[in-house]
């Protein structure tokens, strides 16, 4: 009963005016800077939290959370119809939903990814108001050995789903987490890996490596190629996916939400891990698994329902502990203690308006997110029909400017173009760059906590199996890495491990 | 020709002079970046954000706080004075870890000369904690089980050299027990540590204060003179025994080289904003005082402190190997 | 000759490169983490994760050519066949030369040139075209950021923009 009256009070916040254009302000640039390649939700948030300073903390927030759901659903569009991903956590909505616009099913793609969005956000919301603070006693026992082989957990499955060599993968993996230990040591603050440059020693910035590795490299590989990957061009008619559509849609939505919000509570986890797992998850189930890659609706419905229901559930870490799980998470961190608040567990006891209110307003913008994405997707699709010789150049000079803007450094430009070259280069000789990205973000934090472990159980390495989680998490990675030299492993992995480049 | 060049040269260098003094006179016009070394949420954090609120509008400009945790509160600072340019658009919360970390090992930056020093703000209060579901009652018990298991007693501190880590390290001395440091990057991560027990303890500033009033962590002792009002039945290191007071004295920075006026107009903010109602509300919500120092003072201060902490680090044997 | 031919199919082999570049960057972040310190197994040093970072790529990357020198691998040619591979040259080069204008230039001066050069080389768009473009949005976005964000792009020596 309390929580409806809470919920109630939340409504009477969201619906105020000034939290309504707010919200909607989020959820269209969520959904534009989804849209478009090269630049996603940790740019556009950057740029704009100063913005949100003029306004209440609730306006503030409930724009930064709608930029980030909202490119969720954005993302997907692009990945559809073009074939690059919008943002990162549709990576893998490329491979099947591409597949079905060319067969001329783009409407029930778009609707399927738009529905299972939805679904999973309501999902994700529902869990959130009604089990975090069950789950934040959970999230609580994680100490720095389980943080360390959760991550360690996270790599290896990354390298285990990226197609090609897996050897390369875990090669890029390792190269991923020296990358991320550039600049200052954490715990004894010696510089590292610097070569005497002033820049490097603040580390290398996350927005230059995925811009360099991902849109810039993404546009070189296009540019090679004389037959260029066309958008669909044909007129979107029936975006309502039919009955068959919705059959097996039903069980990929389902799973994909809970796998999601799951994966987004866990650290290092988050959307983009999500949609990798729940497409894995769906060709390993899939009794036709040889559809996949083909146009398989199933593969278009569990990661986008994946990647929203992990955006909600990456909330539960955050409001009720005051721990982002992800880099998004840790950018709303900034939004809230911007206006003096702190996230942690008595934030909800003491700004019971802010959390209901913030809450509320994320069952909003889903609802003028499927607004956006479903009546009105044509105006999206019209940004997305500019012809490529036109797009291109566009993609990169945004690259440009929003690694500028990230961090205010020419520097950061450099490095983002030499990751440009690397990545191509990288990806002509079949070396994926997903693992590297994933590694760069976790190797700060990975390196920490093994030292951390270390110091706590004195030297001794038992700490990591004598604690269950961990034990759990290694024996798990373990056994990923030893299966693929065994043969029917090896056969059931190039089934399952990504066709496209991720 | 080669007196034209000059007259050229003469005018661009004219030029610049006066733009650089206009640059002075009418600065802030652009955003100012505060570091704070510390993880988001943390005490500092929360207050530096109170007072950069405060000086912003004296300033008119927006202040920004870049939370750039790690290294004992030293990353921050550190990259400041190596990339940002002294144009008084960046500057940064300077911690004690500063000044007590190049005693210890080598560090790339020399508190004597990479900063410029702009006001001395205030200091932490810090306190000794352990989960309220703990067998740890009092420090009495803390002080009994590592006698029986030395070293066996883990506690989570802001970072290696930060003043909770050399405090304990001075306490377990002073009590001939062992215990073991776990370095974290600051308040809002060693909370999260000794909360779910995967430290014994924790030593930090007061950023424990929400979680000790909702009953979720126990208060051990507190470090300052006297009894902290906000929790008069936690005893002081002087009554359990230990004649030792601390407090970490912090202040800003800036990088080496900035122009004196603008130097002087940040003091005057900031000094401002020391006396704002909402800042010292804030502070005293984290059992901080203001203990202003201006830039000069602040100076000869760091001068003073590195001196004693060498006394310090070189008792407890943390000091710099050669 | 057919041994001489043996050798220069194995040199072309992108596989054994990759590898030795993976090699050689495991060597060098191997002494790195030694010249860091690796501390003790009580208390990891600053290098002691580089240290066996760096022995785990040297032990990938080496995995990498032993696999190329007895299996072989495709060459480089084959990896760029059908590909046209000036354009991404020519790309590469114009980002390069941004790259160095953009400081000394400032934002407008070298993007505009930089989004001219990228419109008439990828594809060519017509010159009716790509010549508004270039100048109106880098333009555009400047002026907005400016303006609507107190956003400042890079202005150059000489302080346009």
């Amino acid at each position: 009963m309390d929580t409806l009256v809470n919920v109630a009070h939340g409504f009477g916040v969201a619906l105020a005016p000034i939290n309504l254009l707010y919200c909607f302000l989020g959820v269209f640039i969520g959904t534009l800077v989804g849209v478009l390649p090269g630049i996603g939700p940790i740019s556009a948030m950057s740029l704009l939290l100063p913005v949100t300073l003029s306004g209440t903390p609730e306006s503030g927030i409930i724009m930064m959370a709608g930029i980030y759901y909202g490119s969720m659903y954005g993302g997907s569009t692009t990945s559809i119809l073009v074939n690059i991903p919008g943002e990162a956590a549709s990576v893998v909505t490329c491979i099947d939903g591409h597949q079905m616009a060319k067969q001329g099913r783009a409407g029930p793609a778009l609707g399927i990814a738009a529905f299972g969005s939805f679904i999973a956000g309501t999902f994700a919301l529902v869990a959130l108001m009604l089990v975090a603070p069950r789950l934040a006693s959970v999230a609580i026992v994680f100490g720095p050995a389980e943080y360390f082989s959760l991550m360690a957990l996270g790599l290896v499955v990354l390298t285990f789903l990226t197609q090609g060599s897996m050897v390369k993968a875990l090669l890029m993996a390792c190269i991923g987490v020296v990358l991320g230990l550039i600049g200052l040591d954490s715990i004894t603050a010696q510089p590292r890996l610097t070569f005497g440059r002033m820049e490097l020693m603040d580390g290398i910035g996350l927005v230059p490596v995925v811009m360099g590795l991902f849109g810039v490299a993404e546009v070189l590989l296009n540019t090679e190629q004389v037959i260029r990957r066309d958008i669909i061009n044909a007129k979107i008619t029936r975006l309502l996916p039919n009955k068959e559509d919705w059959k097996a849609s039903a069980g990929p939505v389902g799973r994909g939400t809970v796998l999601g919000f799951f994966l987004g509570i866990l650290p290092g986890g988050g959307a983009v891990v999500a949609s990798f797992a729940s497409y894995a998850l769906e060709k390993r189930l899939s009794g036709t698994p040889e559809r996949f890659g083909h146009g398989a609706i199933e593969g278009v419905a569990g990661p986008e329902s994946a990647n929203n229901a992990a955006a909600g559930g990456a909330f539960i870490p955050l409001m009720t502990l005051g721990i982002p799980p992800n880099v998004v998470m840790a950018l709303l961190l900034g939004a809230f203690v911007v206006h003096g608040l702190q996230p942690g567990p008595l934030m909800i006891a003491q700004n019971p308006g802010l959390f209901w209110g913030i809450v509320a307003s994320m069952y909003i913008g889903n609802l003028m997110l499927l607004v956006l994405n479903l009546p009105m997707i044509g105006m999206w699709v019209q940004l997305l029909k500019l012809p490529y010789n036109i797009l291109f150049p566009l993609i990169i000079l945004f690259t440009i400017i929003g690694v500028y803007c990230s961090g205010n450094n020419v520097f950061d430009v450099y490095v983002m173009i030499a990751f440009g070259v690397i990545g191509y280069f990288m990806r002509k000789l079949g070396y994926e760059p997903a693992p590297l990205v994933l590694a760069f973000v976790l190797g700060p934090m990975l390196e920490n906590n093994l030292r951390k472990s270390l110091i706590l159980s004195q030297g001794d390495l038992g700490i990591f199996v004598t604690r269950p989680i961990s034990a759990v998490c290694l024996a798990l990675a373990l056994v990923l890495l030893i299966g693929p030299l065994l043969p029917s492993l090896r056969r059931k992995r190039e089934l399952v491990a990504l066709d496209e480049g991720a | 020709m080669f007196q034209r060049s000059c007259l050229a040269i003469a005018l661009v260098a004219l030029a610049m002079l006066v733009s650089v003094r206009a640059d002075a006179q009418q600065y802030p016009t652009k955003p100012i970046t505060l570091i704070v070394p510390w993880p988001a949420g943390g005490s500092t954090d929360l207050t530096m954000r109170a007072i950069a609120e405060s000086a912003s509008k004296v300033l008119g400009q927006p202040i920004a706080i870049d939370n750039k945790a790690g290294g004992s509160g030293t990353v921050g600072p550190a990259t400041m004075a190596a990339t940002a340019k002294p144009d008084g658009y960046t500057i940064a919360q300077l911690p004690m870890g500063v000044f007590r970390l190049p005693l210890m090992q080598e560090v790339p930056w020399d508190p004597s000369k990479d900063f410029t020093y702009i006001i001395h703000l205030s200091g932490y209060t810090f306190g000794v904690t352990t989960s309220a579901d703990g067998p740890f009652k009092s420090w009495q018990d803390v002080v009994d089980y590592a006698k029986a298991n030395p070293g066996k007693v883990t506690y989570a501190t802001p970072g290696v050299g930060t003043s909770p880590h050399v405090g304990m390290e001075q306490i377990a001395m002073l009590a001939g027990i062992k215990l073991t440091a776990v370095p974290f990057k600051g308040g809002a991560e060693t909370n999260a540590a000794v909360l779910g027990q995967h430290t014994m303890l924790q030593a930090d500033a007061t950023g424990w204060r929400p979680l000790v009033d909702a009953g979720k962590l126990r208060l051990l002792m507190v470090w300052t003179a006297s009894r902290s009002p906000n929790f008069p039945d936690v005893p002081t290191l002087k009554e359990l025994g230990y004649p030792v007071v601390y407090d970490s004295p912090f202040g800003i920075a800036g990088p080496k080289g900035m122009d004196p006026k603008i130097v002087a107009k940040l003091h005057d903010a900031f000094k401002k904003a020391l006396d704002d109602p909402a800042v010292i509300a804030t502070l005293s919500k984290y059992d901080m005082v203001p203990n202003y120092k201006n830039s000069e003072d602040y100076k000869k201060f760091v001068v003073e402190v590195t001196e004693s902490e060498r006394n310090v680090i070189d008792a407890l044997g943390l000091g710099k190997k050669n | 000759m057919s041994a001489d031919s043996n050798v220069k199919v194995r040199l072309n082999n992108s596989e054994l490169w990759g590898g030795l570049i993976g090699l050689g960057l495991g060597i060098f972040v191997v002494q790195s983490g030694l010249k860091l310190k690796l501390g003790t197994i009580h208390e990891p040093g600053p290098g002691f994760v580089l240290f066996y970072a760096g022995i785990l790529i040297c032990a990938f990357a080496a995995t990498i050519v032993v696999a190329a020198l007895t299996e072989g691998g495709p060459t480089f040619g084959s990896r760029w066949k059908d590909a046209r591979w000036a354009k991404p040259v020519i790309v590469i080069a114009c980002l390069t030369a941004f790259a160095f204008a953009l400081d000394p230039l400032g934002f407008l001066l070298a993007a505009i040139p930089l989004t001219l050069l990228l419109m008439r080389q990828i594809d060519p768009v017509r010159w009716s075209l790509a010549v508004p473009i270039s100048i109106l949005v880098p333009t555009g976005i400047w002026w907005l950021l400016k303006h609507a964000l107190g956003i400042q792009l890079p202005s150059g020596s000489f302080g346009i923009g």
